[in-house]
């Protein structure tokens, strides 16, 4: 596992997590704070607008009801008003009255030294409400309600009363709402965003430890991960676990196999080589040979095929059972030809195998290579499930002599090396032992069939 | 029997055919994948001795594709590597017989003449017809129970006709079993091999074994025992 650096790993896989949610909170928020701020905004400009106009309605109507008609039967407008502010001059507060002719009647001494266009005569009934601006690029909202005054049933006379008031403490009130309302939350998305960074910290942390982990084991300062993970990343990390400890046992078992070969090599080389000096006074001196390399050659089939057993693999997809049953039996019936064996093969199409195939093509190669070698009709393959668990139970019956009780024993020791292997069984049984129980963790038995034959049995 | 022996380790497969021709075969050697393929392909070979590991095209492949292309002469692979997946592998795409290497010559010769018996039918290592058999493991012939000394050449025709009972065999598909590719054939000899033959197995002209079809061959005329149908 080669050791991949920052950079490879962000062209690789483009954006960091933490970069990613970052950015996914801060469009989320702002979105959200904005369209907020914005619905806020504007229900405030509105409400404000709503009492500004309520206010002018209030003081049009406190006018008309201060107004009356003098004696010449023309409009007056006492001097005193209620309202302070339309008597003082640029208090914002104005107030004017026009004729039928729209000339003006009378002006609220606020209004000195002001002119505003105030619109034509207005209609009676509701008033009216608009903005307006001077000439000298002031704004104003005005209100104008024209009504018609009756001295007697023959005499009337319209009038249009104006009220207006300046924009400005309008504009001022709102304006501060919106500073206040936009520091808020600008303050309220600070504050969340700090709060999400922690959130993700502390939520993102196993995986951290994960990566800071699998650091150190390249390093070779750690084994294995720790186990105390969230459930949703402990799959992984058992995983890898499992991953690691084949590859260690995978590499355990090499270097095993390596040292025994040298040690299993080493013994026949002597030999020969002592024959080789004594050559002159030796006799049988190809019998040696022959016997020496022969013992070389189980050696080397013995220990490789221990070596080449994979284990059970974390990642692979489990291995169907039916085919390589099925393979088996072609294989075995072409090679045994002669024999002209009968099969007997029972099990379950559905049945599958937690591990390598080769590893199971080995055990069941080489038991039922010493089943048809010693059957005189029949051999039999039964593969079972084991009970709940996930593993199988292989069994394998000839119809042949049969193992001797006294040598089961023996052939089930562990640490018989493949040069010392049960004769006649060859190397087969001990590479089958090594895969079942040193690879596997399983169990190898030997028993009585009912057919009379040998009966092996292998838990995997 | 003619033999195509495909290895690509020199000494290894000098040694093998040196001993093989001592028995009696024709051998034929290809190097390589593609050398295999195509004399495989062509010549008339009766058995294939194949190695699994070979330069330019596995044998696993050259093995496919003989018998895709319809060839069915037996086929023993000859491996390295003694895990059962590759033995499986191999005799699932047509071999009939592996060996793993190193392996014992006897071994390998008791392997391949099984092999070509059960190609031919036969299903035993005795070949009998009439009083004539045959014992392909020792090479040896008796007519009537009585051993009878034959040359290496004279035993190959013999065997051939024999494992062929009841056939007619062209002077050319004799010669073609018997002799390698490289080797200088002549008619003539192949005759005067048959006629030799014929004098050993039946001095007196009672059993009449071998027939002349002229312009067609020879047929073995005695009536096999022993024969399954292949």
């Amino acid at each position: 596992m080669a050791a991949v650096t920052d950079s490879t790993l962000n062209r690789a896989g483009g954006l960091s997590l933490n970069t990613r949610l970052l950015i996914a909170a801060s469009v989320v928020l702002a979105a959200f704070l904005g369209l907020t701020g914005l619905t806020l905004d504007g229900a405030f400009r509105e409400s404000a607008l709503v009492a500004v106009r309520e206010q002018l309605k209030v003081q049009i109507y406190s006018l008309l009801a201060a107004a009356e008609l003098d004696d010449s039967e023309k409009l007056a407008i006492p001097k005193r008003l209620p309202e302070v502010r339309l008597d003082t001059p640029g208090s914002g507060l104005y107030a004017q009255v026009n004729d039928a002719a729209g000339d003006v009647v009378w002006r609220s001494r606020s209004m000195l030294g002001l002119s505003l266009p105030f619109a034509a005569i207005y209609r009676t009934g509701e008033p009216a409400f608009h903005e307006l601006e001077n000439s000298e690029g002031s704004r104003f909202f005005a209100m104008g309600l024209g009504v018609v005054w009756e001295a007697s049933p023959q005499k009337r006379s319209g009038y249009t009363f104006y009220v207006a008031e300046s924009t400005e403490p309008f504009n001022a009130l709102v304006g501060g709402f919106r500073r206040s309302l936009w520091a808020w939350l600008l303050g309220a998305a600070l504050v969340l965003l700090g709060v999400q960074g922690f959130i993700w910290r502390w939520g993102l942390a196993p995986l951290r430890r994960v990566a800071l982990e699998v650091a150190e084991i390249e390093a070779g300062r750690r084994h294995e991960l720790s186990s105390a993970y969230p459930k949703e990343l402990r799959l992984l990390t058992e995983s890898l676990n499992t991953f690691l400890r084949n590859r260690s046992a995978h590499l355990e078992r090499y270097r095993n196999a390596l040292a025994d070969l040298a040690h299993s090599l080493k013994t026949p080389l002597a030999v020969i080589r002592g024959a080789v000096e004594e050559r002159e006074r030796g006799e049988g001196f190809q019998e040696t040979l022959q016997e020496q390399v022969e013992r070389i050659n189980k050696a080397v089939d013995y220990q490789l095929q221990r070596a080449a057993a994979s284990g059970r693999t974390v990642f692979a997809v489990p291995v169907a059972v039916a085919p390589l049953v099925h393979k088996l039996r072609q294989s075995f019936a072409k090679v045994y030809a002669g024999k002209a064996l009968r099969f007997d093969f029972s099990l379950d199409s559905r049945t599958v195998f937690h591990g390598d195939e080769s590893d199971l093509l080995e055990v069941l190669g080489n038991l039922l290579d010493n089943a048809c070698k010693w059957a005189r009709r029949e051999v039999a393959l039964r593969v079972k499930v084991d009970g709940e668990q996930p593993g199988l139970v292989l069994e394998v019956e000839d119809d042949g002599p049969g193992i001797p009780e006294n040598l089961y024993t023996l052939i089930s020791q562990r640490g018989v090396r493949g040069d010392q292997t049960v004769a006649g069984h060859g190397i087969g049984l001990a590479v089958v032992r090594e895969i079942v129980e040193q690879v596997y963790g399983g169990t190898l038995e030997f028993g009585r069939a009912e057919r009379g034959g040998a009966l092996v049995r292998v838990r995997l | 029997m003619r033999l195509l022996l495909v290895e690509d380790e020199r000494a290894l497969s000098d040694q093998v055919a040196e001993r093989l021709r001592v028995e009696g075969y024709a051998v034929d050697i290809a190097r390589d994948g593609q050398e295999a393929l195509y004399m495989g392909g062509e010549f008339p070979i009766d058995a294939a001795l194949v190695d699994l590991g070979l330069p330019k095209l596995s044998g696993i492949d050259v093995i496919r594709r003989w018998r895709a292309a319809g060839r069915t002469f037996p086929i023993l692979i000859l491996t390295a590597r003694g895990r059962w997946q590759e033995k499986v592998e191999g005799l699932d795409t047509g071999a009939d017989d592996y060996l793993v290497k190193p392996f014992q010559f006897e071994e390998l010769l008791a392997r391949l003449q099984a092999l070509i018996r059960r190609s031919k039918g036969w299903a035993t290592p005795f070949l009998e017809c009439g009083p004539v058999a045959l014992h392909t493991a020792s090479q040896s012939v008796q007519v009537n129970g009585v051993p009878v000394e034959l040359t290496a050449f004279e035993y190959k025709v013999l065997e051939y006709l024999m494992l062929h009972a009841g056939e007619v065999i062209s002077k050319s598909e004799l010669s073609d079993h018997i002799y390698e590719e490289e080797s200088d054939r002549d008619s003539n000899v192949l005759e005067v091999l048959v006629a030799r033959l014929r004098r050993k197995l039946d001095p007196d002209r009672v059993l009449q074994p071998i027939e002349t079809l002229r312009g067609r061959g020879y047929r073995f005329n005695l009536e096999p025992s022993g024969r399954t149908l292949a």
